[in-house]
């Protein structure tokens, strides 16, 4: 059986994980240069590679 | 409330937020494209020469040199600014025919800071606003309606922002029993945009936060700065209040030196001439950058006196106009080089998609409700029918 923090995580756990991501991504080319600049276009690119997934091989219902 | 009239709200409240924003959103998102690479595109239109091509560390020509090229092909003219370009080593150097009309007479001659070299002499900005970016601009931010537009953009880009909001409130009882992911593509056209919608929405979320949050920011810079010039600026400039523009300037490579002095460590980003209508009629207003990623976006005003180009001020930065600095590279993604330019590209079509979507979920919506009426209204028919046939 689920407990309610678990279910809190299935269904805002992603969502997190995505949204830190944005957030160190926007942040990271803003303070940083050179291997910050990469770790932004990397954590931006996971939103993408995200989408794409999902979009083409759906999560099984 | 009970959970159900809760998200029956947020709903209502996604529901129209979104509605009333989307086409001017859909716009928004589709001028934003070519305006992500307005610089690149700009190079490529090649309107006048490229700089000089010189060795690595060429030194900067004086200002005041740069500043004559400018003044010598309208000499009748005065100048309004000189903007130091951050990308290439070259300046655009304002003029307008009368003082304080910028915006209605003013236009930009471009200078290669090393050679003095004229490299573009620009058309006046109102002719520039029907150039092909110049429309992309003024359907991004102003509908060619100035001030007004700019405040109605901007709350269009308020409504997205609660849509943004509000559609993360529907989320949750949404994806209660769905998986992270879940598209239901095989059981119909609308479920699957509406997993679709959800899906790119949530991913997306933060991204299209921060760029609609300071979209309408930067929507808002024409009002916050008029705030800076009414009560800031006023403190400084009490002792100068009577005078009018001079007519002898002091030397404007003075003015930034004065200003370099008062904070060292930074260098000119933008001088506004005695007589801007954005800076005093008495000083130059010298806008000085920091050499960090962060604070190179970050600009300190330093007020030099006109006359004597002795240092009069160093200006308080507001924090509204330091929100304002930075909401600049967070909406337009130009701080992180072309692969964040890309990221930006792509990022925004997904955007168009989830506006798209949204949009289509409402028609769709729509569609089967009044298929779910006819239906009843067509029972009704055939149950009233035989009672009336009789007669």
């Amino acid at each position: 059986m689920k407990t309610p923090r678990n279910r809190f995580l299935f269904i805002w756990g992603a969502p997190i994980v995505l949204g830190l991501l944005s957030i160190f991504g926007l942040l990271a080319a803003l303070l940083g240069t050179g291997i910050w600049h990469w770790g932004s276009w990397l954590s931006l690119s996971v939103l993408l590679v995200v989408i794409a997934k999902y979009w083409w091989f759906p999560a099984r219902t | 409330m009970t959970a159900a009239t809760t998200v029956k709200t947020w709903y209502l409240v996604h529901k129209w937020t979104s509605l009333v924003c989307t086409l001017f959103l859909l716009v928004i998102c589709l001028t934003g494209l070519p305006l992500i690479f307005h610089h690149e595109i700009e190079d490529l239109l090649n309107e006048g020469k490229p700089v000089a091509e010189l060795p690595e560390g060429t030194p900067n020509a004086n200002l005041d040199q740069i500043v004559a090229k400018g003044k010598a092909l309208y000499p009748n003219e005065f100048i309004d600014y000189v903007f130091i370009d951050d990308h290439e080593p070259q300046a655009y150097v304002g003029l307008v025919t009368e003082l304080g009309k910028g915006v209605e007479t003013g236009h930009a001659v471009r200078v290669d800071m090393r050679t003095t070299d004229v490299l573009y002499d620009g058309p006046p900005y109102a002719e520039d606003r029907f150039s092909f970016m110049g429309i992309m601009l003024a359907l991004h931010v102003d509908l060619f309606a100035g001030l007004p537009g700019e405040l109605f953009l901007g709350f269009m880009g308020l409504l997205f922002v609660v849509a943004i909001v509000s559609g993360v409130v529907l989320y949750g009882p949404f994806m209660k029993k769905l998986e992270f992911g879940t598209v239901r593509a095989a059981r119909s056209t609308r479920l699957k945009w509406l997993d679709l919608h959800n899906l790119l929405g949530i991913v997306t979320l933060v991204w299209a936060f921060v760029v609609g949050v300071t979209g309408v920011i930067n929507e808002l810079s024409t009002p916050l700065f008029r705030l800076w010039q009414s009560t800031e600026l006023p403190r400084i400039l009490a002792p100068y209040q009577g005078r009018t523009v001079p007519t002898e300037l002091a030397s404007v490579q003075r003015a930034a030196d004065t200003a370099m002095q008062a904070l060292p460590g930074r260098e000119v980003s933008f001088i506004s001439f005695p007589g801007n209508a954005f800076g005093s009629p008495h000083h130059y207003v010298v806008w000085l950058k920091g050499d960090t990623p962060l604070t190179s976006k970050l600009n300190t005003p330093v007020l030099v006196d006109g006359v004597t180009g002795e240092l009069s001020a160093v200006a308080r930065m507001p924090w509204y106009l330091t929100a304002l600095e930075v909401s600049r590279p967070l909406h337009f993604g130009d701080y992180g080089g072309m692969p964040l330019k890309i990221l930006w590209t792509l990022l925004d079509l997904v955007t168009i998609v989830v506006l798209g979507s949204g949009l289509y979920l409402w028609i769709a919506r729509r569609k089967a409700t009044d298929a779910r009426v006819a239906e009843l209204v067509r029972r009704h028919q055939q149950a009233a029918a035989p009672q009336r046939s009789p007669a």
